[in-house]
């Protein structure tokens, strides 16, 4: 368990943007995923290819049981989304920067139209978020006219993954220096945390102090998923407590 | 007392002529025209059904079934999550393992003046251009994208921006590439004199097309001396290039973040690998070639196979112990992730795929090879190559699509359920053995000046009462 | 050089054998045949030593080399140059724009294949391949011969066929240049 407060750490260790899950307030709703999908204009890849492994959501809800039937017991959802990890294993290995780090604001972006497919950087992502265009999938009428215009729409063949709402990002900084401020926290927020019904996501700076996010994450029980491997990542989890 | 003899010399030397393509010496003249009887031998109506046969497997597995893909995505493939690598890279590995021998045989063993090589070299050489193509072919098919692969040439976009040498795709792109460009010179270079010579007897459109490869080589001092220094500077560099080569490849999977993968041993342990399965296919192609093909079986006799043999068994042992090695570190380690796949090889669905690696890359070469007359046989040695070959691509197997089947999230564990990348594999097969029939019509598979050099070379001496044999360098 | 110009001819001598070439090569440098005028042609690779002969100078090594350099100097501006060559470098992970590791690999590789590559140009630079123009040639060779290729005056073509008849050539004649 990493405990932010002890340790002097760097920008790619605290990271820009943070989010905290709470795991014991989730209900397995799966909002979180279908906003996701919604804001994000993700494809549908039918029934069959996502039986078969092939979903293609941003963000799922895993779930697990302990014990043997029939004393079962079902473990805390655990939604999983990219880390934005400040150390990523998934960028270095690219052979085309399709997949390269923020250091404006310490996100893991992904640049479609670099991907030539290699599937490199999902492989070696240990969290296996990462979503692949394995087909161009059809966007029947009038799913079409539901496309968010912020973001790209992917075609086959190219890898994509959770951006923190990146264009959510943007648009706040933009109305933000218009108005001549800085961005305040809960001014925006990502489309999971804004339609998680039970507060379970919370979404912002964790370099500042004051903001919600940042008091969450620094509250010292929360975890981190694989920190062991140093990826540095800056979602926290939150759970039995 | 005469008829006493302890033992008899001239039977000996017989024997010793029989065996040895070395002390069995022919007339140039005749071995040009029994390499020649064997390019130009008309093909029989067995040749044009295996090559009709082939045509259309290359036709419909390889480029129909390739066109397919490329119009609707990887879907058609195995391949999802967490199985994003499949069959494709496991063909990769594969060729580039087979293209590995042809350098082991025509690089190593020239450096070290193995003589048996001599007959072969050409043969085997051109399993490492041939295999390496369709290790290029199989990794442009992975790639989601394959019609931007061009992106991945060291070459800047419009705004300046090159390929990332962090990668170690990049780094196989460059190792590959300089690989196969310098296996194929390395090819081409010892050949020179033999298109010379088949440009000097014959006629009509061959006379023209050796015309142009022979490049007007006479064969003087000169020629002579510039083709011998290259040669030499190829047979020492290219072989850390192959080395580097499958290090990279294996670093691919050592350089990631997966349980099981992340092993320091990797670089060496693919070495071997692909030597093992290299050794095997040589030994089966060897065996077709003097199977088939005319006269042939003056040019490769036993002991070429009880050479290989030989071969097969140390890098048998070499695997073995390396596979050892890789194993009882990962599974000391005792990580939890590592323990579980482990355990998912041998006791998994794929369990049965584990222990046939073992039972055909072990056991049975180790069960076989050791007695010299069995190694000796062309079809006893060339059913252990393809017993290796397959061995070792079910390790290939269990290492890309098996192993990654576990990793950290326990959520997204599924095994793998080839598809599209099973025909396609099939027809990069049936292109290799197209290329190797195709080029047994045009080209020497005898590199014929080098099969003499060694016969002026070697001669029979008397040590005491024993005749041995001397082998001098000729410069 | 007073006297008037002959015409020069080119004799061709076949050996069955390295011996006999290696002699006739050494009687004709006692006669007053230069060693540049001198040319032996070969079915398999027959030496300068073997020949008594200075061995024929080679660039291919120089070649090598020089490629090598040029390779290491591409690979270089690969690794060092083009990361910041883009408007604002590309961080990936927390590796540094240049890692070291890396560097050596690609370093390696592209100095391998300057080397190579160059290596292999050099032997066309130095046979001056490809080369499709009429040479003096004769098939025989491939199949073994020693070829021994005397220019000589036309006065003195009749002394060399006698000699060279006596060394054991199994054939001397006038050499035509043919297509190959």
């Amino acid at each position: 368990m990493i405990r932010p407060d002890e340790v002097k750490m760097s920008v790619e260790e605290t990271g820009k943007w943070g989010m905290t899950i709470n795991q014991d307030v989730c209900t397995g709703c799966q909002a979180c995923v279908a906003a996701c999908a919604m804001e994000n204009n993700i494809s549908f890849v039918g029934e069959e290819d996502s039986g078969y492994g092939r979903s293609m959501h941003w963000i799922r809800i895993e779930r697990f049981w302990e014990g043997e039937y029939p004393d079962v017991r079902m473990t805390p959802q655990q939604p999983m989304m990219c880390q934005q990890c400040g150390h990523a294993t998934c960028e270095p290995v690219c052979p085309a920067f399709a997949t390269v780090h923020s250091q404006a604001e310490q996100l893991n972006l992904q640049v479609y139209n670099r991907c030539v497919g290699t599937r490199y950087c999902a492989n070696n992502c240990p969290y296996q978020v990462r979503a692949f265009n394995w087909r161009d999938y059809q966007r029947p009428e009038p799913l079409s006219n539901q496309l968010n215009p912020d973001v790209t729409v992917r075609r086959m063949g190219v890898m994509e993954k959770c951006t923190f709402c990146i264009q959510r990002i943007h648009r706040a900084q933009d109305t933000a220096k218009s108005e001549g401020r800085e961005v305040m926290d809960g001014e925006f927020t990502t489309a999971c945390a804004q339609a998680c019904p039970a507060d379970a996501i919370v979404f912002g700076r964790v370099d500042k102090p004051e903001t919600l996010v940042a008091q969450i994450t620094n509250n010292g029980r929360g975890t981190k998923h694989l920190a062991e491997l140093g990826t540095l990542p800056h979602v926290t989890y939150f759970k039995e407590g | 007392m005469a008829d006493k003899k302890p033992h008899d010399e001239h039977s000996h030397e017989e024997e010793m002529r029989k065996k040895h393509l070395m002390l069995d010496p022919l007339p140039r003249g005749k071995m040009n025209e029994m390499v020649m009887e064997a390019m130009l031998e008309k093909p029989t109506w067995k040749f044009w059904v295996v090559f009709l046969v082939l045509s259309f497997i290359v036709a419909y597995c390889l480029f129909y079934k390739w066109y397919v893909l490329i119009t609707k995505g990887q879907g058609e493939a195995g391949v999802m999550r967490p199985d994003y690598w499949g069959i494709f890279l496991v063909n990769t590995v594969f060729w580039i393992g087979i293209s590995h021998a042809g350098t082991f045989i025509s690089a190593i063993l020239r450096v070290f003046k193995a003589e048996f090589r001599r007959p072969f070299t050409r043969i085997a050489e051109l399993m490492t251009t041939f295999g390496l193509v369709q290790a290029g072919f199989s990794v442009l098919m992975h790639m989601g994208r394959t019609w931007l692969f061009y992106w991945l040439i060291p070459y800047p976009n419009q705004r300046m921006l090159w390929p990332n040498l962090h990668s170690p795709l990049t780094w196989d792109l460059l190792a590959i590439t300089t690989y196969l460009l310098s296996s194929t010179m390395y090819l081409f270079l010892p050949l020179i004199p033999d298109v010379a010579m088949a440009r000097d007897r014959s006629t009509g459109w061959r006379k023209k097309f050796y015309r142009v490869l022979a490049l007007g080589f006479r064969g003087t001092e000169g020629e002579w001396r510039h083709l011998h220094n290259a040669m030499n500077i190829f047979a020492f560099a290219i072989i850390p290039v192959m080395f580097s080569v499958h290090t990279i490849v294996s670093w691919d999977f050592a350089a990631a973040t997966r349980p099981g993968w992340s092993s320091t041993i990797y670089g060496p342990y693919f070495i071997v690998g692909a030597l093992h399965s290299g050794m095997g296919a040589a030994a089966v192609v060897l065996a077709v070639v003097q199977g088939t093909m005319k006269n042939m079986k003056y040019f490769v006799r036993g002991e070429h196979f009880d050479a290989i043999g030989k071969l097969m068994l140390i890098i048998s042992m070499s695997w073995a112990y390396f596979y050892f090695n890789d194993y009882i570190v990962q599974w000391y380690g005792g990580d939890k992730w590592t323990r579980i796949m482990l355990h998912f090889h041998e006791a998994g669905p794929l369990g049965w795929m584990w222990f046939t690696m073992l039972i055909v890359n072990i056991a049975i070469p180790w069960a076989v090879l050791w007695n010299a007359k069995w190694r000796s046989n062309p079809w006893i040695i060339s059913v252990v190559g393809i017993g290796i070959n397959v061995g070792m691509w079910f390790e290939r197997y269990l290492i890309v699509p098996v192993s990654v089947a576990i990793n950290r999230m326990p959520f997204t564990w599924r095994l793998y359920q080839p598809g599209i990348e099973v025909p396609m594999g099939i027809g990069t097969l049936a292109l290799f053995i197209l290329l190797y029939m195709m080029a047994s019509k045009l080209i020497p598979f005898i590199p014929v000046w080098e099969v003499q050099e060694g016969q002026l070379a070697h001669e029979f001496k008397k040590f005491g009462r024993e005749t041995v044999v001397s082998v001098s360098e000729l410069e | 050089m007073t006297e008037t110009k002959q015409k020069e001819v080119d004799l061709l001598a076949l050996f069955s054998d390295v011996a006999p070439a290696a002699d006739a090569v050494e009687q004709l440098r006692l006669v007053g045949v230069r060693d540049d005028e001198i040319n032996v042609l070969s079915g398999v690779p027959v030496t300068g030593a073997m020949l008594g002969r200075e061995p024929h100078p080679t660039n291919v090594p120089k070649i090598a080399m020089g490629g090598a350099i040029l390779g290491f100097l591409t690979g270089a501006f690969l690794t060092f140059v083009t990361p910041y060559w883009y408007p604002y470098p590309i961080r990936v992970s927390t590796q540094a724009y240049v890692p070291a590791p890396p560097t050596v690999i690609v370093l390696f590789e592209i100095t391998m294949l300057g080397m190579l590559l160059s290596t292999f140009v050099g032997v066309f630079m130095d046979s001056f391949f490809p080369n499709y123009r009429p040479m003096k040639y004769v098939p025989e060779i491939s199949d073994g011969k020693i070829a021994v290729f005397v220019e000589c005056e036309s006065g003195d073509q009749n002394k060399i066929i006698d000699l060279l008849k006596k060394l054991g050539a199994e054939s001397v004649k006038p050499a035509e240049a043919q297509h190959l």
